[in-house]
């Protein structure tokens, strides 16, 4: 749930001052599950933080101790329970209560210095407190990175055959593209991910319009909102129209993204992958 | 939680609930056995999770002269964690004419006549996820409250005073309590959520005079039980999730609890769990005096995409090839339409209610059996958002149909981790394309959909304030659109017959009940409770 914090945020503020947010929509929040729509418009700092705040997550983990720590555990620790303390003879450490209960170290340095010898968990009495307290940050870095999904990032989701990509993107796209169109396509976007949601999924404002029939003639324009009784429309003129869905007011609307959709609903998983390493090659 | 703190100092006892002209409130666990009319006692009005009422004072011909009454607008809690202002997301209770209802750290007590506060009860968290709180629990004149932080709290239902408190879960391993509980007899059943951190369900039944743990019941098995050969290993289920944070439902003549169960952990990445993972992601039978397991059914075998299955399963009672039957039916999460038998768990029915096509069949037990290319990957899969989620869906035994306000739409899910060790949700999921919300009518003993209303929407539905639904004996499915508008359909036919503006979209469960004769509606939009009936 990359998105969670402001995701509340927004929909707070959407249900108080009756905006309508048509992008910002959150994603997977904990509890609500993978939300329609999302839009990465926060430095990757900013999400962490935001989600950290939202699921109420303890202390943050100080970054440079864990630095500072990540070789010490991987020398002392590692073997027994994995480089990124995930387990491997040893328990994971990720879900400890050890490790949880501790905030910067205080309680954890106690336990390491004594260890647990019945259980195998040597004691390292001799380690000073900031390398102990160093080791407790690097523990809770690695849990930060597993609870905060404001911390998450993507992997290198170019993974398609590029060739293929671009039979396709010639064989399917072009009765209403033109090469023109996908020039370049690549470099006006900030990510491969980016570029795989855009090119499945084209900004929608103000792609749709609306002729709205009413007694008094034809209002048509571009469509700004429409409910079960309400229809909002911006004509040439600029001016916005909202009329009361009433019988014998008749809506027809024109969405340019219809192909879109209809793509969204039947895209197979190699496809999207081929076309987006054939797009990212348009630098 | 420390803002909210500081901005609202601890008010108790405003005014008493109980006063010379005011009963004192006492509800019998007993009456909750039985379909409200003067009270809605439990989170779903009784124990069925129908939200179906038999009034009829309002109807389809008196609908214009419907109004709202009074609105209870919270302006004095601030900001919540996460939320600029608090969104209700409970359903309300009333007993004994006195309307509760909560937010996150946050129990009112409402003079259900007036709207005027009664009382307060404000609680101070240190921890714990303030995303909803779905309201409180009566048993006899004790109210029960959960916090974020994972505390059950039980108060004087006539003063707002604490009686007592128990601690259950430790917030710390990112467990958080939304849900209300439920009293069954001298039970108070207590389920949590919390899925950051890979760590397993369970439910807890207290005594609600002391507070005393009578049993827990874990969502994922242990040592020695032959459903441990759905995970890989003892750690991997006992990390597996499997949160218990929406109310079940009950039967009080088999005195079995049915509990939809959330998402399996680590929650996208699914490499390091292979196996169907029980019994996370179904719904459960237990025994409501031991909570031993009488039978489950898993709805999302091996989930990788938060199909969190916990949308209310509804008990009904109907004839089958003649021969009446105890049913339950639920609108999961995943998709499907599940009818079951409730007293052994067979299916009748599974079938998808919304399109989706990450399913390649069923097993001999009914179970989906998803298609591993929808997995989500690192190059990214495509697969639907949850077709439900926590708002109520509603039963009318009048209809014989199942409604609910399903999501159609679908998301990007990419794998964040894939290690074959991942820990916490190990991946992302982001919507793309039009998603649209569309009220389903459903024939639950075939799946088919009767009628259904796609409500129009330039903008994509969100599902953290999705609108519940109530049904009554007037043919009414009342509920809502995301564009404010309180929505009355015709039960039968699913035709529009009135609508209002709202401040805010409707926010959590709707009820009504009788009151000095005259029948209302109350439910919670944002950051007000709206109480409606007919203008004189």
């Amino acid at each position: 749930m990359r998105y969670g914090a402001w995701a509340a945020l927004l929909i707070g503020s959407l249900a108080h001052l009756g905006v309508i947010a048509a992008t910002q929509q959150p994603q997977a929040s904990t509890q609500e599950g993978v939300q329609p729509q999302g839009n990465a418009n926060r430095s990757a700092a900013e999400r962490a933080a935001a989600t950290r705040t939202f699921l109420g997550l303890g202390a943050t983990p100080d970054r440079a101790a864990a630095a500072r720590g990540a070789p010490l555990f991987a020398r002392i620790c590692g073997f027994c329970h994995g480089q990124t303390a995930r387990g491997a003879t040893g328990p994971s450490l990720i879900t400890s209560d050890r490790v949880l209960e501790d905030d910067h170290g205080e309680h954890l340095s106690v336990f390491l210095r004594k260890g647990s010898p019945d259980k195998g968990m040597p004691a390292f009495a001799a380690m000073e407190d900031k390398q102990l307290t160093d080791i407790a940050e690097f523990l809770h870095l690695q849990v930060e990175e597993v609870a905060n999904r404001g911390t998450y990032q993507v992997l290198n989701i170019v993974v398609g055959n590029a060739a293929k990509g671009k039979i396709y993107v010639e064989t399917r796209c072009m009765s209403c593209h033109n090469e023109k169109d996908f020039a370049h396509l690549a470099s006006r976007v900030r990510s491969p991910e980016q570029l795989q949601r855009y090119w499945v999924w084209p900004a929608r404002d103000g792609k749709i319009t609306a002729d709205v029939k009413t007694p008094d003639g034809t209002i048509s324009g571009r469509l700004e909102g429409i409910s079960d009784f309400r229809v909002t429309v911006v004509d040439a003129a600029g001016a916005t129209r909202t009329i009361d869905r009433k019988p014998g007011i008749d809506v027809q609307i024109h969405d340019s993204l219809a192909a879109h959709q209809k793509l969204v609903k039947t895209l197979a998983n190699g496809d999207m992958h081929d076309v987006t390493a054939y797009l990212e090659t348009l630098k | 939680m420390k803002l909210a703190a500081g901005l609202c100092v601890a008010v108790v006892g405003a005014s008493l609930a109980a006063s010379p002209d005011r009963p004192a409130v006492s509800v019998n666990p007993g009456d909750i056995e039985k379909p409200p009319v003067t009270s809605w006692p439990t989170f779903n009005g009784d124990y069925t999770g129908q939200r179906f009422s038999s009034l009829t004072q309002i109807s389809p011909g008196n609908l214009n002269q419907l109004a709202v009454q009074w609105v209870y607008r919270i302006t004095d809690v601030g900001a919540q964690r996460g939320a600029p202002v608090p969104i209700v997301k409970c359903t309300p209770l009333l007993a004994s004419g006195v309307l509760y209802f909560t937010i996150p750290d946050h129990v009112w007590a409402l003079d259900p006549r007036t709207g005027k506060q009664l009382w307060r009860y404000d609680w101070v968290d240190h921890g714990g996820h303030l995303i909803g709180q779905r309201g409180v629990a009566i048993w006899n004149s004790t109210l029960f409250f959960l916090t974020p932080d994972n505390w059950l709290i039980a108060l004087d239902a006539n003063t707002g005073k604490e009686l007592w408190k128990k601690n259950y879960a430790d917030a710390r391993k990112q467990y958080f309590s939304t849900a209300a509980p439920l009293v069954v007899r001298n039970h108070v059943i207590v389920g949590v959520g919390g899925d950051a951190m890979d760590m397993p369900g369970f439910l807890d039944s207290f005594d609600p005079e002391t507070g005393d743990l009578q049993w827990t019941w874990w969502s994922t098995p242990r040592k020695g039980d032959p459903a441990l050969k759905t995970w890989p290993n003892e750690a991997a289920s006992e990390h597996g999730g499997g949160m218990t944070w929406m109310p079940g439902t009950y039967d009080p003549g088999l005195n079995l609890l049915y509990w939809p169960t959330g998402n399996t952990n680590p929650v996208f990445a699914g490499q390091g769990r292979p196996g169907a993972n029980l019994w996370a992601e179904s719904i459960v039978a237990l025994d409501a005096d031991t909570g031993k397991l009488k039978w489950y059914f898993q709805v999302s075998p091996h989930d990788t995409h938060d199909f969190d299955n916990t949308t209310a399963p509804i008990l009904f009672d109907r004839a089958v090839e003649e021969k009446p039957r105890k049913l339950v039916a639920q609108a999961a999460r995943n998709g499907f339409f599940i009818t079951l038998d409730r007293v052994t768990g067979k299916h009748l029915v599974v079938r998808p209610y919304v399109p989706l096509d990450y399913s390649s069949g069923l097993s001999a037990e009914g179970e989906p059996i998803p298609i591993p290319d929808k997995d989500p990957s690192v190059g990214g899969s495509i697969n639907i958002v949850n077709a439900s989620n926590w708002p109520a869906p509603a039963y009318s035994p009048k209809s014989g149909l199942f409604y609910v306000n399903a999501v159609e739409g679908k998301a990007i899910y990419y794998l964040t981790d894939n290690s074959d060790k991942p820990s916490g949700y190990g991946g992302t999921g982001a919507g793309i394309g039009h998603a649209v919300r569309v009220l389903k009518a459903i024939d639950p003993l075939t799946g088919n959909i009767v009628w259904e209303h796609a409500y129009p929407n330039l903008s994509e539905p969100s599902t953290t304030t999705g609108p519940s639904i109530l049904t009554t004996a007037s043919n009414l499915v009342i509920s809502g659109d995301d564009q404010k508008d309180l929505v009355i359909f015709a039960a039968d036919s699913g035709k529009i017959l009135w609508h209002h503006e709202l401040n805010a979209n409707e926010s959590g469960g709707i009820i009504t009940y009788q009151l000095d004769g005259k029948q209302y509606i109350v439910f919670g939009a944002g950051d007000s409770l709206y109480a409606l009936s007919l203008a004189p």
